[in-house]
């Protein structure tokens, strides 16, 4: 490299840095630069001549056969030498500046001084500046005019490049250590002296690189060289010379490329000091000395400030980062801080200057480096731009800020078939679709006529384009995977109604208050999502317990939390939670008594009567702990739920799942109950003379208790794998199906019938099959009975009545106006054949109860049984006896949707019509709800009610048949009676009651009920000592002996 | 809009309705399934008005269970975007209000009502304009233009606008 070139451009370089470094710094320094930079003319002509030199050289080098090397490198490095010092130049001085700015800069430079430097430096500089650039414009002009190599960007191609990379031919670069701090001091020196000595120096350049403390680098062929020219140069330690490898020397001088289009309104972050990651905003570029003026939400301590500015003693680090905060003059004035208004003379702008720091509308304006901020990828957030808007702004700029903040989007952004809409330019206001896209290019199929067939536009120009009415899906940001439909288009800004959450999500493009999301993130879908709906095991609208023991319900599902409902009645509370902070899923099914003592359970409707929530109504989703989570679809907030006590709840049309447990209910059926109701096994009527009223109950309990009775079924597993047939009774977890092909009743596995092949009847009309005529139920406390036998009808399943619809009164319920009489369907159902005497019930029934609850009972999708529709019926299991139809239950065994079947009839392939509003949830059975219900057993105090009396007695013996052997008298002395199920009611146990537990993994444990909570338990279990919550219902209390 | 079309079902009918009465239990079961139901392609059935032919029944295999093809004709209901429709208001809130129409769900963004309108909140919450004039509350009719649709498996969802010439309220409870 020519070394008068670069020394040429060195103190070029300097010699504009000295203009204003001068200012500052009154130090010696400053009149040896003034000597140099006196003799900068000569050099330049002497430059000049050189290159003619030059010229000549390659006219007869050509391959560049002496020491230099070819040409145009020396230009590149030239180049590449120049911008590369500036660069850090601004670099090193901002560090200063930002130093002196925010933290010490007080500690030895007076502020005063400090502020008026950084105010006036940029005005003076920007004169000198202006004529120094022309001037070296001019300069730069003349010298590579004649140049054949003028246009050396454009030209230069990568092979071209590679024939420029240094060879052992070329001068080595050596790296010399040098005094720390006097590294440019250390290079120029060397420049004077080799001006000084003329042609005896034989180094051809001395380099220091900003980034590089300690080191300079020197071109020379030999070592000897440069330690000659290092000799007599107190800044230069010239013992050690070590060489640079010559793979690395074109590292030591590339620059990064960084293309950075910066303009006014560039959304960027800060890299650096205390605003580091800060979001700003450009308000000015100056791209000859790369530094940009952003405006900042200041992060100042004014206290700290103060202190500073009245020369007290501050800290020299604190310890943390003052939060942003909008500057308040008033509140400075009040810390004495002194406060100048002035006005820019560049924008006429008025700025309070407040110890050198310029403000305005409450934000920092600071001029800072374009290396101290990055412009890559900024994503702000909503709230960051929010507050980026001050009081004063009326947003009217924000369209250009918009189009910044499309700068920097992520490739891939626009995919062909999108609708867009030009921002800028001629076109702007062109819509259009996507047709191609190029790298930075993107062909559009404008949508007006007269137009070329497709238009490149570069995709900064070009937004996307939504209208009202279209469904769309976030594709990033907070709200991501969310689908809605946008309800309107505010210029840029989207809004969106969820389809969810019917929440308004505000979603936009530019930096409007409703901003949620960027339009960026929004492609058109149809796609009907609810976004993510789980996260881990936990689903949208589970109710889990939480970390804290307090539990709620998932109201939404973010990308990476849960907003959670609480279980708080008074008020609704909302908590945000992390998967690691649920503690489980709860999934128990339990009961409550509203305020009227009537019993709710999950899918009851009810009303609240107190509370901010009075009047809503809707299905009860979860209950816990004496608080319901009721979904009210009208019910906005909280996607729906509401969260209320039990005791400020009444069940609106009665409870669905447990018809008649109540008081009221039993002594309303009293009379109707009837006698035969002998726990004798079905079998051992004689067949075809079943008793009239078996009959009847038969048909009423059935009719009531499930959607799935009526159904039929193919049985899965087992003896009779294979067979259809119809469901005529569900008992917790076993189903008694009559088999079509055998004539023969059978009991299996609820789990192991495949899912409704067919379900004859939706029992849709079920109301009066409801209270009035049918089986009275059991008394409030003794849900139990009937679950001991096997054969027994009726109340054993109080899961029956999917079909009591809080919709079916609604206007359009589709299932009103028909009501074919549903006895028919029942009357072609010979009561004798559930009497088969070839049935025999193996293994007593109580082990399938012990199964604990299938999972949530109600499937989320009703589509989910579609295929099974068409299945061909297999029946080619013979008439092999079952030997125990009793299988064991499997524990989650799979959920029916007795409903979705429903609609399968015949529609093979066709897409089945579904039910009509309201439907679904109505449909869905709480399969399971009560399985865990309790049941008798012995030593357990109960009251038995007797025609002319009730008695206390004490269960001794509970029979196969579920009846019990009760004797009377509170200690059990008295006479020995076998009482039915129906008859005995379990006497609730009170606080320190010895208890015995009856249903649930502990059942028949014994323990103390330590006190009550709503009609939770408290329990402690004798064995185990654990301490359990238990649902009242399952707890007895226990005989004493 | 309503349209009267004519569909085409499968029915499967138990063995025990066979019998003199089998049209009539196939046309009752056939309205029962049908009715009320929605597709998103045809939208909500409405009613079956008539039954054109029931084709020749097949005997599934084993279940004894008849499959008839079905021709009825039914009125169907299917909103459309950019229809425009009269319904009643269910519920209003500070979003903006619901209304129905027929079995429709409209939702009527606050964004889309006119900006003159604004909400007051209140025992009885209602969207008002500052003269007091027109007032949107549960149970007044409005004529609103459809904007968006969603169809789900079990019910179409619209996206209303009352902000154009001729739409709003069009009868209000309260007046009379």
């Amino acid at each position: 490299m020519p070394r008068r070139r670069d020394e040429d451009e060195e103190v070029e370089d300097d010699d504009y840095e000295d203009q204003y470094d001068e200012e500052e710094e009154e130090d010696d320094r400053s009149s040896r630069k003034r000597k140099r930079s006196d003799f900068i003319d000569d050099a330049a002509e002497e430059d000049d001549d050189e290159e003619e030199d030059d010229d000549d050289d390659e006219d007869y080098g050509g391959g560049g056969g002496g020491g230099r090397r070819p040409k145009p490198k020396k230009r590149g490095s030239q180049f590449f030498d120049l911008e590369a010092q500036v660069d850090s130049d601004e670099d090193e001085e901002e560090e200063e500046g930002e130093d002196d700015f925010i933290v010490d800069g007080g500690a030895d430079i007076p502020d005063e001084d400090d502020g008026r430097r950084m105010h006036r430096r940029p005005l003076l500089s920007r004169e000198d500046e202006q004529e120094d650039v022309e001037a070296l414009e001019r300069r730069i002009q003349a010298r590579y005019a004649r140049s054949s190599h003028t246009e050396y960007d454009e030209e230069t191609t990568d092979v071209e490049q590679q024939a420029l990379l240094p060879s052992v031919r070329d001068p080595k670069l050596w790296m010399v250590k040098c005094a720390i701090g006097r590294e440019r001091e250390a290079a120029v020196c060397l420049m004077q002296k080799c001006i000084d000595r003329g042609p005896e120096m034989q180094i051809r350049s001395a380099v220091a690189l900003d980034h590089l403390k300690n080191y300079i680098y020197v071109e020379a062929d030999k070592e000897a060289h440069v330690k000659e020219a290092c000799k007599g140069l107190r800044n230069i330690y010239s013992q050690k010379v070590m060489l640079v490898p010559i793979r690395e020397m074109t590292d030591v001088l590339s620059v990064e490329s960084k293309a950075i289009d910066l303009s006014r309104d560039t959304w960027v972050r800060m890299k650096i000091g205390n605003y580091k990651g800060d979001l700003a905003k450009v308000v000015d570029v100056d791209n000859v000395r790369q530094r940009v003026t952003v405006k900042l939400i200041p992060r100042i301590d004014l206290p700290a400030l103060a202190n500073k500015l009245e020369g007290r003693d501050v800290a020299k680090k604190k310890p943390f980062v003052p939060p942003p905060r909008f500057m308040n003059v008033d509140e400075a004035r009040e810390l004495h801080i002194r406060v100048e208004r002035r006005r820019d003379q560049m924008t006429g702008d008025y700025f309070e200057n407040i110890g050198g720091m310029l403000f305005k509308d409450g934000f920092l304006y600071k001029n800072v480096s374009m290396k101290s901020i990055s412009t890559q990828n900024i994503k702000p957030t909503f709230d960051e731009l929010e507050k980026f808007r001050s009081p004063g702004e009326n947003g009217e700029n924000d369209i250009a800020s918009l189009s910044t903040l499309f700068a920097n989007r992520k490739k891939g952004h626009f995919m062909k078939g999108d609708a867009v809409i030009v921002i800028k330019g001629d076109l702007k206001n062109l819509k259009g679709w996507v047709e191609k896209v190029d790298e930075e290019n993107v062909h559009i199929r404008p949508e007006m006529k007269g137009l070329p067939k497709t238009l490149a536009v570069n995709q900064k120009e070009l937004c996307k384009y939504f209208e009202p009415g279209n469904h769309v899906k976030v594709v990033s940001g907070t709200q991501e995977g969310a689908t809605g439909m946008v309800v309107k288009v505010e210029q840029h800004v989207l809004i969106i109604l969820s389809d969810t959450t019917k929440e308004h999500i505000h979603y936009s493009i530019t930096c409007f208050p409703q901003i949620r999301v960027f339009a960026d993130d929004v492609v058109e879908s149809s796609e009907v999502t609810t976004g993510i709906t789980k996260i881990g095991d936990y689903e949208l609208h589970d109710l889990v317990l939480l970390d804290n023991n307090s539990f709620g319900v998932v109201i939404r599902v973010e990308s990476e939390a849960f907003q959670v409902l609480k279980g708080v009645p008074d008020r609704p509370e909302v908590a945000l939670v992390k998967l690691r902070e649920i503690k489980c899923k709860l999934e128990k099914k339990s009961n409550v008594q509203d305020k009227n003592k009537n019993t709710v359970s999950v899918k009851d409707v009810v009303r609240i009567l107190e509370g901010s929530c009075k009047g809503k109504q809707g299905p009860v989703e979860h209950i816990f702990r004496g608080i319901l989570f009721i979904y009210d679809r009208h019910h906005l907030e909280h996607a729906g739920f509401i969260c209320a006590k039990a005791t400020s709840c009444v069940v609106v049309g009665g409870s669905r799942a447990n018809g008649g447990r109540n008081g009221d209910a039993y002594s309303r059926f009293d009379s109707l109950r009837t006698p035969p109701r002998i726990p004798q096994s079905p079998r051992r009527f004689p067949r075809g003379g079943p008793p009239v009223d078996y009959g009847g109950r038969h048909r009423g309990g059935r009719g009531r208790h499930d959607t799935l009775i009526g159904a039929t079924v193919k049985i899965r597993q087992g003896p009779d794998k294979g067979c259809k047939g119809r469901v005529l009774e569900v008992k917790g977890q076993s189903v008694r199906v009559e088999l079509e092909a055998r004539m023969k009743v059978v009991t299996v596995d609820r789990s192991i019938i495949s899912d409704n092949v067919e379900v004859s009847t939706p029992y849709r009309d079920a109301p009066r099959y409801g209270m009035g005529s049918e089986t009275p139920m059991h008394p409030s406390r003794t849900p139990l009975h009937p679950y001991m036998t096997p054969m027994r009808d009726a109340g054993a399943t109080p899961i029956h009545d999917g079909m009591r619809t809080p919709m079916r009164d609604r206007a359009w319920n589709p299932y009103t106006p028909m009501s074919p009489p549903r006895d028919n369907w029942e009357d072609g159902n010979p009561a004798s054949w559930g009497t088969s005497p070839q049935y025999q019930p193996g293994s007593p029934p109580s082990r399938a109860y012990e199964a604990p609850t299938p999972g949530s009972g109600w499937a989320n999708t009703p589509g989910g049984n579609y295929s099974e529709a068409g299945t061909p019926r297999d029946s080619s299991s013979g008439y092999a006896n079952a030997p125990s139809p009793y299988l064991p239950s499997t524990p989650g065994g799979q959920p029916m949707t007795p409903n979705s079947a429903s609609y399968l009839p015949g529609t093979p392939g066709g897409q089945p019509m579904t039910p009509g509003t309201g439907g679904l949830d109505v449909m869905s059975p709480v399969i399971g709800s009560d399985n865990e219900g309790p049941w008798f057993m012995p030593d357990i105090l109960v009251k038995v009610h007797r025609p002319g009396e009730d008695s206390v007695g004490v269960i001794r013996e509970v029979l196969p048949d579920g009846s019990c052997k009760v004797i009377l008298g509170s200690s059990g002395n008295g006479e020995t009676i076998t009482s039915l199920p129906n008859d005995i009611e379990i006497v609730p146990p009170r606080k320190n009651d010895k208890i015995k537990i009856m249903g649930g993994a502990q059942r028949g444990a014994t323990g103390k009920l330590i006190g009550v909570d709503g009609t939770d338990g408290i329990v402690k279990v004798d064995d185990t000592l654990d301490v359990k919550i238990l649902d009242m219902v399952i707890l007895a209390k226990l005989a004493q002996p | 809009m309503f349209f009267h079309i004519v569909l085409e079902r499968n029915m499967q009918l138990h063995p025990r309705h066979f019998g003199r009465n089998l049209r009539e239990h196939l046309v009752s079961k056939l309205m029962k399934d049908v009715e009320g139901t929605c597709s998103g392609r045809h939208g909500f059935v409405v009613a079956i008005t008539g039954v054109d032919s029931i084709g020749k029944g097949l005997i599934r295999d084993g279940t004894g269970f008849v499959t008839f093809p079905v021709k009825y004709q039914c009125v169907v209901f299917r909103p459309f975007k950019g229809e425009i429709l009269e319904a009643v208001v269910t519920m209003v809130n500070k979003m903006g209000f619901f209304a129905e129409a027929g079995p429709v769900q409209i939702f009527v963004s606050n964004h889309l009502i006119p900006d003159d309108m604004e909400f007051q909140s209140g025992d009885m919450p209602n969207y008002t304009t500052s003269d007091g004039s027109v007032k949107i509350q549960k149970d007044s009719e409005v004529r609103l233009k459809i904007i968006g649709t969603r169809v789900d498996a079990t019910e179409i969802f619209c996206i209303g606008t009352i902000k154009d010439d001729f739409l709003g309220v069009i009868n209000d409870p309260t007046a009379v």
